[in-house]
């Protein structure tokens, strides 16, 4: 977990960073896109075509580059938060709001997409919540922003007219077939995780004891590391097949992935292992340890944090080629972007890309809160 | 010293075994028509083996020469005084860049520059920029502080220290990033053959989407010996860059 | 209770350990002792099957080591090595009941073990039981270390350098505390280590090592007087008489009939006592006794008044305790400029006085050159056949 560096000098510059970006990126840039259909070219719309909200919207980041020159920790770490609230509340509601506003009275099928700009003031409001994450003295006023910061985003979504963005559209005409798609993912994901563990563990183990046993697993593995996911599934084809397996489909996606996480894994494990104080080691030894309960009680628990550490490279890693296999016909996130590729349709691009990258930080922060969690205190 | 001589001799010779092969567009021919002897066409017909891999290496040589153009200076200015103060935003940044999907990145980058080369090269960029940001803030973090402290103690000035004494230190550790970087984007390109970007991707997937394996094995093979032979070529220059050689 | 009979240890052309017989009495310390590389180590891990003799027996308990499976023998035994190898990942409490776990005892049993185990190595069981190693300094580890050794009660120490790590004060300070708990326990100990004063201070036997091969065996008063060579002579130092000094205690020398005189007294009665006459101080207590200056009878024959005769000091500056060492009396002896030195109890009772003559008393000839023809070891070492 990286440190926040508390602010050096008058101004803080991140936060300032962070709300210029927003201001600009709302006042130069297009704010939400409408189309006439699904295809056809759109017309871009600033952040005023909101109505209130983008005022608000604005005046909250203004707020906050002001909240950033303001000397004094205290004022600025209660200003920062308030301000990143109000921003991020507006953000929604202005979001919402140009849907409505765009689309009303227009045929159904027409589109209001979220612009350049929004991402952009999105992510400049981002900066500035992470800005404020500096000041310890304002931890109280944190809570409570990000309370009233969810409530009001929800608000927005369930009333505010967050539901008439294109890619809630987009959702809603393939919500089956969505979710289809994120369970394959997960599933594909996590069964390649498991068996990669089941199979890399053991082998990292052994690898300790068994010297060409290393050099061979770890030289193997990490020659496929390099190889191009698209590549190695082509490449399982033509093995499959003298087999009389399918080339392509579930099959060679769960042999691919399983191999990408076996490097993590793999060495992780050995290093782990390997790195164990041999003084520690020898203690156990000579108090009559047998090898099985040294490995169990002693180096096991002492290489957890790097053995955890892998799986959770190797999540991250697999969850981003489960997105490849789409082309080889399994149904995975992927097959939504490569659809939204085909049919250039941006919504859909961004209906299989988002819910990607959410189960890959998610599944990152979570191994790194499992890891937390099962890493004993005397070696945090 | 001799072992080092000598792998290097192995990397260069295969590298020059690849890039011969890669121009026998006859052989790939007939190695394939004998493989998949039931297919028409078993060599892809857009493009010869040699243009694709240069179409690839393109993209590849690009993407990552803008990625060390902006990565390494961003590096550098954080872990200066006058960037500290975006050191912590950085590298939670780049943390959270590295869990993307290369593919995510590809696809989010599609909505706001279009389909196409200079898209792809600015997704794999923008991509490839992770682990070089974070290795150079890890490779010059790590330079001990009392070798800065005789430095500095020595007269010599701040951009002299940089130059001479923190990136030779820390060359070992930035090249690794960039290793990383290139080899991921490698990788990468092949996926961005999907949107128009070229490279060897393009036979795997015209080969699935046409139900040619001949023209998959192609690509794909092509494609990871590309991959296991850059990686090999620049873990030799990352050994070099080593200053404890 | 331990005993090596022809021990032999041979890697790939090296001898580490040549034809090693000694026996180890059960409640005896018996440190080996030698330079780098003379093979004490690999002694003592042989014990324990750490390493595996080339040739020849070792027994504990009258039963042969190779009888027993290598885990059964080490859990009957407490092992502590030099940079203690405490788990990491685990309390001080669970470390110390590693080997107890192992035998399975119950819940309960171990918590009241663990409890007492902290008291007896000195550190508060409230306060350790919960820390984790990382939290604990050297002095501390490697109390625990000991701790844990003991932890299920095995009759047999191995210590392999165990206060090698720390500071020299901590070192004094747990050479003391296991001094002690070996007095309380009196477990069978072997102890390895390169340090003569080390050796000579925990010792009840010490054997010397040489590449591989025993030089003499014997107590540290035998060896110190009485080295079999000229590498046992030179290994126990130059200063061997005075170290010679440092296994006699204070107060098995220390002359108990010393003149005392209340304070208060006048001089003049004080001189008209006898005691002037027998010898030249008279000390000067209060009602309980308490150290509280003397009476210096030549001063008073050479000056005629009895002011200047009297000196007052803080008993606490110039004393020693009766169980401090012979060396220790006379270091304070000539740093204070004396030839005797005041015994006193840790409330200042006075119990008896030392002087340069008792300790010429208790000299030998223990500086003399080296006896050659004792224990069946030639000059240079080498066994005679």
């Amino acid at each position: 977990m990286t440190s926040i560096a508390t602010p050096s000098g008058r101004v803080d510059r991140v936060a300032v960073f962070g709300a210029s970006v927003a201001v600009l990126a709302c006042l130069l840039m297009p704010f939400a896109v409408f189309r006439a259909n699904r295809i056809v070219a759109g017309t871009s719309h600033g952040v005023l075509a909101a109505g209130l909200s983008g005022w608000l919207l604005l005046a909250a980041s203004a707020c906050a580059l002001a909240a950033a020159i303001v000397p004094g920790r205290v004022a600025r770490g209660w200003l920062l938060p308030t301000a990143s609230a109000a921003a991020t509340l507006a953000l929604a509601w202005a979001l919402g709001g140009a849907a409505l506003t765009l689309r009303a009275g227009q045929p159904d099928a027409s589109r209001v997409s979220i612009g350049a700009g929004a991402w952009l003031a999105a992510a400049g409001i981002a900066v500035v919540w992470f800005a404020a994450r500096g000041y310890p003295e304002g931890v109280a006023a944190r809570r409570i922003a990000i309370i009233v910061a969810a409530a009001g985003a929800l608000g927005a979504a369930l009333v505010g007219g967050l539901g008439h963005l294109s890619i809630v559209t987009e959702y809603g005409m393939r919500a089956d077939s969505f979710w289809s798609a994120v369970g394959t993912h997960l599933a594909l994901a996590g069964g390649s995780l498991a068996l990669a563990v089941v199979i890399g563990v053991p082998l990292g183990i052994l690898s300790l004891r068994v010297r060409w046993l290393r050099a061979a697993t770890l030289g193997v593995v990490g020659v496929i590391e390099t190889v191009p996911s698209l590549a190695l599934l082509g490449l399982l084809v033509v093995p499959l097949a003298a087999l009389g397996l399918p080339g392509i489909g579930p099959l060679p996606a769960v042999i691919a992935l399983t191999l990408y996480a076996l490097l993590p894994i793999v060495r992780n494990t050995y290093v782990g292992l390997s790195e164990v104080d041999p003084a520690v080691v020898d203690a156990g030894r000579g108090m009559g340890m047998s090898g099985r309960q040294l490995l169990l009680r002693v180096e096991a628990p002492l290489a957890l944090p790097l053995v955890l550490e892998g799986v959770r490279s190797a999540a991250v890693l697999v969850i981003g080629i489960a997105a490849v296999v789409a082309f080889i016909g399994v149904g995975t996130l992927g097959v939504l972007v490569f659809e939204g590729w085909g049919q250039q349709t941006d919504d859909l691009i961004l209906l299989g890309a988002i819910p990607m990258v959410v189960l890959a930080v998610a599944a990152d922060a979570g191994l790194r809160a499992v890891s937390r969690a099962m890493t004993s205190p005397g070696i945090r | 010293m001799r072992r080092r001589g000598a792998a290097i001799g192995v990397v260069a010779a295969a590298v020059a075994l690849y890039a011969y092969v890669v121009a026998r567009q006859d052989w790939w021919a007939a190695a394939l028509a004998r493989l998949f002897p039931s297919l028409p066409e078993a060599v892809f017909p857009s493009a010869t083996v040699a243009d694709l891999v240069l179409q690839h290496l393109q993209i590849v040589l690009i993407s990552s020469a803008l990625t060390i153009l902006v990565g390494l200076p961003l590096g550098i200015w954080v872990t200066r005084p006058s960037g500290r103060d975006f050191r912590a935003l950085v590298a939670t940044a780049v943390d959270f860049g590295q869990t993307f999907p290369p593919v995510a990145v590809l696809a989010l980058v599609m909505p706001l520059l279009g389909f196409g080369l200079w898209p792809a090269i600015v997704a794999l960029s923008l991509y490839g920029l992770f682990p070089v940001v974070s290795n150079t803030v890890a490779g010059l973090e790590a330079v001990s502080p009392a070798v800065l402290d005789a430095a500095r103690g020595m007269g010599m000035g701040r951009w002299r220290i940089l130059a001479t004494v923190e990136l030779p230190l820390a060359a070992r550790v930035i090249m690794a990033g960039i290793r990383t970087s290139v080899i991921i984007n490698i990788g990468t390109a092949t996926v961005a053959a999907a949107v128009g970007a070229g490279g060897l991707g393009s036979p795997i997937y015209s080969g699935i989407s046409l139900q040619n394996g001949a023209w998959v094995l192609e690509g794909a093979a092509a494609a990871a010996l590309l991959a296991v032979l850059a990686d090999a070529v620049l873990a030799q220059v990352e050994r070099a860059v080593s200053p404890l050689s | 209770m331990i005993r090596l009979e022809n021990v032999t240890k041979r890697y790939d052309g090296t001898t580490a350990v040549d034809g090693l017989t000694l026996e180890v009495a059960a409640g005896e310390v018996c440190v080996l002792i030698g330079a780098s590389g003379c093979g004490k180590t690999t002694t003592l891990r042989m014990i324990n099957r750490l390493i595996e003799p080339t040739s020849g027996t070792i027994l504990v308990d009258e039963r042969d080591v190779m009888d027993r499976s290598p885990e059964e023998l080490r859990r009957s035994m407490g092992y502590v090595i030099q940079s203690v190898g405490l788990f990491p990942h685990i309390t001080v409490a669970d470390n110390i009941l590693t080997v107890p776990k192992l035998l399975g005892w119950d819940r309960e049993r171990m918590d009241i073990r663990a409890r007492d185990l902290l008291q007896l190595v000195g550190l508060d069981p409230g306060e350790y039981g919960g820390k984790y190693p990382r939290q604990l300094s050297g002095g501390e580890a490697q109390r625990v270390g000991v701790a844990r050794a003991l932890a299920a009660d095995p009759p047999v120490l191995l210590m392999d350098e165990p206060f090698g790590a720390v500071d020299p004060l901590t070192r004094e300070r747990l050479q003391a505390e296991f001094a002690r708990i070996q007095r309380e326990l009196r477990k069978t100990v072997v102890f390895v280590t390169h340090d003569v004063d080390e050796a000579i201070r925990l010792a009840d036997r010490i054997a010397v090592m040489r590449d591989g091969r025993l030089q003499q065996y014997d107590t540290p008063e035998r060896i110190l007087d009485h080295p079999a060579n000229t590498f046992v002579h030179d290994f126990m130092g130059s200063d061997r008489a005075l170290k010679r000094l440092g296994r006699v205690q204070v107060d098995s020398v220390m002359r108990t009939d010393v003149p005392v005189a209340a304070d208060g007294r006048s001089p003049d009665a004080i001189a008209r006592a006898a005691a002037c006459s027998e010898s030249r101080f008279v000390y000067l207590v209060d009602p309980q006794r308490r150290l509280e200056g003397w009476f210096d009878c030549r001063a008073l024959e050479l000056e005629g008044s009895a002011e200047t005769a009297i000196t007052n000091v803080d008993w606490r500056e110039v004393s020693v305790h009766p169980d401090a060492s012979l060396k220790e009396a006379l270091s304070r002896m000539l740093g204070l400029g004396f030839r005797s030195i005041s015994v006193v109890d840790e409330t200042g009772v006075l119990l008896g006085v030392v002087g340069l003559d008792d300790i010429e008393e208790t000299m030998t000839d223990s500086d003399a050159y080296i006896a050659p023809a004792s224990a069946g070891v030639n000059e240079t070492g080498e066994a005679e056949a």
